[in-house]
């Protein structure tokens, strides 16, 4: 099995469009944290220089100095005190002009890391759903079973690859996307709140796990219908379909697959249910009843349900590719 | 322990048609090829020789009946004997974008076979200048070598060929019709299913003829052919000839300046006869019938590329 296991990550290895994917995982995580980093970078001497003549031509506009000169005759009906503030409340203020804000770790983990996350568990699944595609779409299945008959294990051999090879991949990624926030604020002087790496590391480890569950679904769903284009189109139904077809007729946004995947990264997610009509009846809710219509998604029930998905798949994939012939 | 390499008993293989109807590729197949030789596998396109091949690999599954390879019963046991059995079944199935080399190695790593095996593979098959190439570049025929390469990498006991010309330039055919016979004089059983008649002749020892999945003819090339009771007799003098073998019982048909003689006595009487009188033999052959013509004989009632529905 270890044999296999090295055969089959040597395939991933060679095969051209899985370099070519993993290339743009790094890629796609530096241009987000590069995104970031130059979103929040610190005020300089020359922005503020900048601001600075941008007011001062604002200022010297002839519509601000009539502005100003009213005020400054009659200060009290301007709302300010004397005639010295006037300047100041009605003209443009430096700060309009370098408006960045500066880098919070922990939120800047949480949007730009979930983009980071999800654009990872995408090129991922499109790492398994190739690699197995690749392998029947060239037939080369049978000559792999021509060397190694017992089916299950070639199939596991090949999970396992795309398992280690996308853990891997996100493990290092997204640590590496959180580490580099953590020595970017550490640069710039800015004080992270103690419990924020601990949360960090906690969503990251879940997301890489997560990222692996995905690259393995992927990769069953290809070994079962055997093209990678059906799994892409079956993927895109699930994410997409079914989260307007579950909205349209009214099922519970526990069930939708964006919420378990929030809330599988950050430990719980928080989703709208349709208040009881008794919260509408006289304009006030009763007491005692809920009519917030906010619910709260566990990390626990989200695992089950994806967890579920991914066991339903694999195993009617691994079912399938005993028992089907192979062309 | 049985002395066939390939046996199978009863095998039977349906398929499901889209329409759900039920299609039969292979039925109450009992195949019988002995250790050692070269056993030609023949039949019209459609007749199961592929399918067959691939339930004996494992590729799929038989509906019902039994098969054995070295007497293991196979698709359960096949791992305890692929070591032994090297396939080239249809077209040549590799990684496109790798090389013939990166296709071998990663087959070659699955069994724990040794880089010299694929250096002597790839020789073997006159690719070793192309083996860095990508696999897609490859023209059909050394598609066709590389999996023959890939057949020899586990020093097979039983070699199953499935249209190993396909594809071949004619120097390309002679070689494997020479790596064929080679490896059957050196005790590896071929089991080497083709279209060319010509080349299962030229090669095999016994063959086994199907159609429409079941099983029309099988034994020696030579039991097949039957013996010949029909010469072909030429002499300068051809009506003398014709007068004298007619006067001794024969039975002469005139065809174009030659003889066919019909005759159950041995060739040597004919012989004997012209010379008694002074007519020597410019040519006597024994007419037989070829593979092509039994095959054609055999198959001529067997609809092409259908299978049996039922």
């Amino acid at each position: 099995m270890i044999r296999l296991l090295g055969v089959e990550l040597t395939r991933l290895r060679w095969r051209r469009a899985v370099v070519v994917l993993l290339a743009g995982c790094a890629l796609v995580t530096v241009v987000i944290f590069g995104g970031t980093a130059w979103s929040t970078r610190p005020v300089s001497d020359e922005d503020l220089r900048q601001a600075q003549e941008q007011v001062d031509e604002e200022l010297a506009q002839p519509y601000m100095q009539r502005q100003i000169e009213r005020c400054e005759n009659r200060p009290q009906r301007w709302g300010v005190n004397n005639a010295t503030q006037c300047a100041e409340m009605m003209g443009p203020r430096l700060e309009w002009y370098v408006s960045r804000e500066e880098l919070q770790v922990g939120r800047a983990f949480r949007e730009a890391g979930l983009g980071v996350i999800t654009i990872l568990m995408g090129l991922l699944m499109l790492v398994g759903t190739t690699f197995a595609g690749a392998d029947w779409n060239s037939g080369s299945m049978s000559n792999q079973l021509l060397f190694e008959p017992r089916r299950p294990r070639v199939w596991l051999a090949k999970a396992a690859g795309v398992l280690a090879l996308s853990l891997t991949t996100a493990a290092v990624l997204v640590a590496g996307f959180g580490g580099a926030l953590l020595l970017l604020a550490n640069a710039r002087g800015i004080d992270v709140p103690p419990e924020v790496p601990g949360w960090m590391a906690a969503s990251g480890g879940r997301a890489v796990l997560l990222i692996g569950a995905a690259a393995i679904g992927a990769y069953a769903v290809t070994m079962l219908v055997r093209s990678t284009v059906f799994t892409l189109g079956a993927m895109f139904a699930v994410v997409v379909g079914a989260t307007l077809v579950m909205a349209l007729i009214g099922i519970s946004e526990a069930w939708f697959p964006n919420k378990n995947l929030s809330a599988v990264i950050w430990n719980g997610a928080v989703y709208y249910v349709e208040p009881p009509s008794a919260c509408f009846v006289d304009g006030r809710p009763p007491r005692g009843l809920d009519c917030n219509g906010r619910e709260r998604l566990e990390l626990v029930e989200a695992g089950r349900n994806l967890g579920g998905l991914l066991l339903v798949a694999g195993a009617a994939s691994v079912w399938s590719f005993r028992r089907r012939d192979v062309p | 322990m049985s002395d066939l390499v390939i046996e199978t008993t009863g095998l039977r293989k349906e398929f499901r048609t889209r329409r759900g109807g039920l299609r039969v590729a292979v039925q109450s197949l009992d195949l019988a090829v002995p250790a050692g030789g070269v056993h030609g596998f023949l039949g019209p396109n459609g007749s199961g020789k592929t399918t067959t091949i691939r339930m004996l690999l494992g590729l799929a599954r038989a509906t019902k009946g039994s098969m054995r390879l070295f007497g293991t019963e196979v698709p359960r046991g096949l791992p305890g004997v692929i070591d032994q059995v090297g396939a080239v079944v249809e077209s040549p199935k590799f990684s496109p974008n790798f090389t013939g080399r990166q296709n071998l190695q990663l087959l070659a790593r699955t069994r724990g076979i040794d880089r010299d095996r694929i250096d002597h593979a790839l020789a073997t098959v006159s690719l070793t200048g192309r083996d860095r190439d990508r696999y897609k570049s490859y023209s059909l025929g050394m598609k066709q070598r590389l999996a023959i390469a890939a057949t020899l990498l586990k020093d097979p006991a039983l070699l199953i060929l499935d249209e190993p010309t396909n594809g071949l330039d004619p120097a390309g055919i002679r070689e494997i019709r020479d790596t064929v016979r080679d490896l059957g004089e050196a005790g590896v059983t071929v089991l080497l299913s083709s279209h060319i008649l010509a080349e299962v002749q030229q090669v095999c020892s016994s063959v086994t003829i199907i159609g429409n999945g079941r099983m029309l003819a099988s034994g020696k090339v030579d039991d097949l052919l039957g013996a010949s009771n029909v010469y072909r007799v030429r002499v300068s003098d051809h009506e003398h000839a014709v007068r004298r073998l007619e006067e001794a019982g024969f039975t002469v048909e005139p065809d174009h300046g030659v003889m066919r003689v019909e005759t159950d006595r041995p060739p040597a009487d004919i012989t004997r006869i012209l010379g008694e009188s002074q007519l020597w033999l410019e040519e006597l052959t024994a007419v037989r019938p070829d593979l092509e013509t039994v095959f054609l004989e055999l198959t001529s009632g067997e609809a092409l590329g259908e299978g049996v529905k039922q």
